[in-house]
């Protein structure tokens, strides 16, 4: 197991009250190992991202639980040996939105030569630059370039190639290709593909697009209003799911051969004042006496599936 | 220049717009001036009660062409004609506010698009208002059992409400004043999966039982399959396919129409060992002549390079810019 989360909680302290924005989150990633985070908007899987990358933004703070990188609880670490050791050089994130990430006022390539030079790299940096961008299809001319001179397919890859710039066993791509037109969206599936398979890299994949996830990922977690509803193998997910969040998420997903799309009725509730129970049991249409009294807890099912729901 | 107004210009239309084009000087304080071409020729026409999706790339104007037919954005040529009781309107000279009870906008982003801090009987009572409507509240109760927000809300501020419930709002707004064509500009693509589905259903029953025309632009084939009549797919300011929901999603002709319903991604875990095989090349190229898809296309021939291709009806009612056919 390279990366073990343990009863992760993330904490927001906001002036309304303190947002349980993930609590008591479980996941694990092996090496060369794709996985997902799913869910809808609000249900904190960019958070944990967040966390595992130890950058969780202001008033937020990681109130429990262990994050451990080959055994090693990287929550214990002071903030310069995980800033020396751990960041960007084990565990790299694109994050959301990073096609803006870039400064206009720099070459793409002197941007990340910075990010060489910051973390003491050794070796010829313009060659180093020249790699990174063949590794992610791009012709190394274009690490000349401004980043307003490219296109947002470009950008995306151009910082996936800054990403990997320390050789990182972990990448987390945070909605990678969210506002991305569908044949770049391919593209850079491809190259994630690609990367899994030449680097032996591993990917946690954030994305609230699951037709896309389901085409990349080996298992997946389902993520709602802060907790793991269900997760497992893809063909599970997509194709058997048990929870009622995960087939109603899986049924409103708009594919070609659908004539109709159903949605979950309702919104997610207020994580300053969850829900006693099940946090679902506000739009779950299965929803019984005792999903308004206990927390469900995670059952594991032989197919390596596992679910939090009172059905099972 | 052909004229070729037959081109799905057809007697019951409510929305016609023939040869339009919307060109864009740019220009920097070194670069020197250019023109974009966001719409060049664009001729179609939107039956009484029709729900026309308009599918494109980012960049391909179907922005644009929205926001000219409802009188937003001036055209640098050809007109745009908005029939309403037997009288025809020609959007290019009418006043703004004398068009704007016939046709109305839903816009992508809920949450600029609606002035957080205004209660939502005002979002509703506005447009009414200004258009001297009586019988408000009656209209402001119907329109939003139309979008299925309960009447609780209209008490409340904008902001209270959730991403979903604004996005109901601005439908309301937009079905208020009881126009004939709403141009509903990407209004699922900021929500979650989960709420898409009721917003189309929405949409849907709006048109039943208002007999609105919409004009609806997305970059999800899916969403456009699924809600709309007829498919207009945009590339670059073109129309290249034009047709019936079914036939555009079973029946492609154009290279383009081909290559993104091959390319878009079905629920399918088996595929993700796999690269998926993608035969048209990614980076937008805009030539100067010829075929606009010519730089990207896999069929490209040596006629594609010279020679535009106009749109030709194939079948009843598809029509394709394309030499291969």
């Amino acid at each position: 197991m390279l990366l073990e989360v343990r009863n992760l909680k993330v904490y927001f302290y906001t002036k309304r009250g303190i947002v349980k924005a993930v609590d008591d989150v479980n996941l694990y990633l092996d090496k060369g190992e794709i996985i997902g985070l799913a869910g809808e908007s609000g249900s904190g899987k960019s958070t944990i991202g967040y966390a595992i990358m130890r950058l969780v933004p202001f008033p937020g703070k990681i109130e429990g639980g262990e994050i451990l990188f080959k055994g090693e609880n990287i929550l214990k670490l002071d903030e310069e040996t995980f800033r020396k050791n751990y960041r960007w050089k084990k565990i790299a994130m694109v994050f959301q939105g990073s096609m803006s990430g870039f400064t206009p006022v720099f070459k793409i390539r002197d941007q990340i030569i910075e990010v060489l030079r910051i973390h003491g790299w050794t070796g010829d940096y313009d060659k180093r630059v020249e790699e990174l961008f063949k590794m992610v299809n791009m012709d190394p001319q274009l690490a000349e370039k401004y980043p307003h001179e490219l296109s947002g397919g470009q950008k995306q890859r151009a910082f996936i190639a800054m990403a990997l710039a320390l050789n990182p066993e972990i990448l987390i791509a945070d909605e990678p290709t969210t506002a991305l037109d569908v044949m770049v969206q391919e593209h850079i599936l491809n190259l994630l593909k690609k990367l899994r398979e030449e680097l032996n890299l591993s990917i946690i994949f954030i994305t609230h697009d699951l037709a896309l996830l389901s085409e990349i990922s080996d298992r997946d977690y389902m993520l709602y209003a802060g907790k793991v509803m269900e997760s497992g193998p893809s063909e599970v997910i997509f194709k058997k799911p048990r929870h009622p969040y995960t087939s109603l998420l899986v049924e409103s997903i708009a594919t070609l051969n659908k004539d109709i799309i159903k949605g979950i009725p309702g919104s997610m509730p207020d994580l300053s004042n969850p829900p006693v129970g099940c946090r679902f049991n506000t739009r779950c249409p299965f929803a019984r006496d005792i999903c308004f009294k206990e927390e469900p807890k995670m059952k594991a099912f032989s197919d390596g599936d596992e679910v939090a729901c009172w059905l099972y | 220049m052909v004229m070729r107004l037959h081109v799905g210009s057809i007697s019951d239309y409510i929305v016609k717009v023939e040869n339009l084009k919307v060109y864009f000087t740019k220009s920097g304080i070194f670069s020197k001036k250019y023109i974009v071409k966001a719409l060049d020729n664009v001729t179609l026409s939107i039956k009484e009660k029709e729900v026309m999706g308009v599918v494109g790339e980012s960049g391909s104007g179907k922005t644009t062409l929205g926001r000219v037919t409802i009188g937003l954005q001036k055209p640098t040529a050809g007109n745009i004609y908005i029939r309403v009781d037997k009288r025809e309107i020609n959007v290019n000279k009418a006043k703004l506010k004398d068009i704007s009870k016939y046709v109305q906008m839903i816009y992508q982003d809920p949450y600029s698009s609606i002035d957080p801090i205004m209660r939502v009987y005002d979002v509703l009572a506005m447009p009414l208002k200004y258009k001297k409507e009586i019988d408000i509240d009656r209209k402001i109760e119907e329109a939003m059992r139309l979008v299925d927000l309960p009447l609780e809300l209209l008490e409340n501020r904008v902001y209270q409400l959730s991403g979903g419930q604004r996005q109901r709002l601005s439908i309301a707004r937009a079905i208020v004043v009881n126009p004939k064509y709403i141009v509903a500009d990407e209004p699922t693509t900021m929500l979650d999966a989960s709420l898409k589905g009721e917003i189309l259903k929405i949409i849907k029953d709006a048109r039943e039982s208002k007999g609105f025309s919409f004009m609806f632009i997305t970059h999800e084939l899916p969403i456009a399959k699924i809600i709309s009549d007829r498919i207009a797919v945009l590339y670059l300011g073109k129309v290249v396919e034009l047709g019936s929901s079914n036939e555009i999603i079973k029946n492609p002709l154009h290279p383009y129409t081909q290559g993104l319903i091959e390319v878009y991604p079905r629920i399918d875990p088996s595929l993700r060992d796999k690269m998926k095989e993608i035969k048209i090349k990614v980076d937008i190229v805009r030539p100067e002549r010829g075929c606009v898809f010519y730089p990207r296309c896999p069929f490209a021939m040596p006629k594609c390079k010279e020679q535009e291709p106009e749109l030709k009806e194939i079948s009843p009612g598809h029509y394709v810019a394309c030499w291969l056919y």
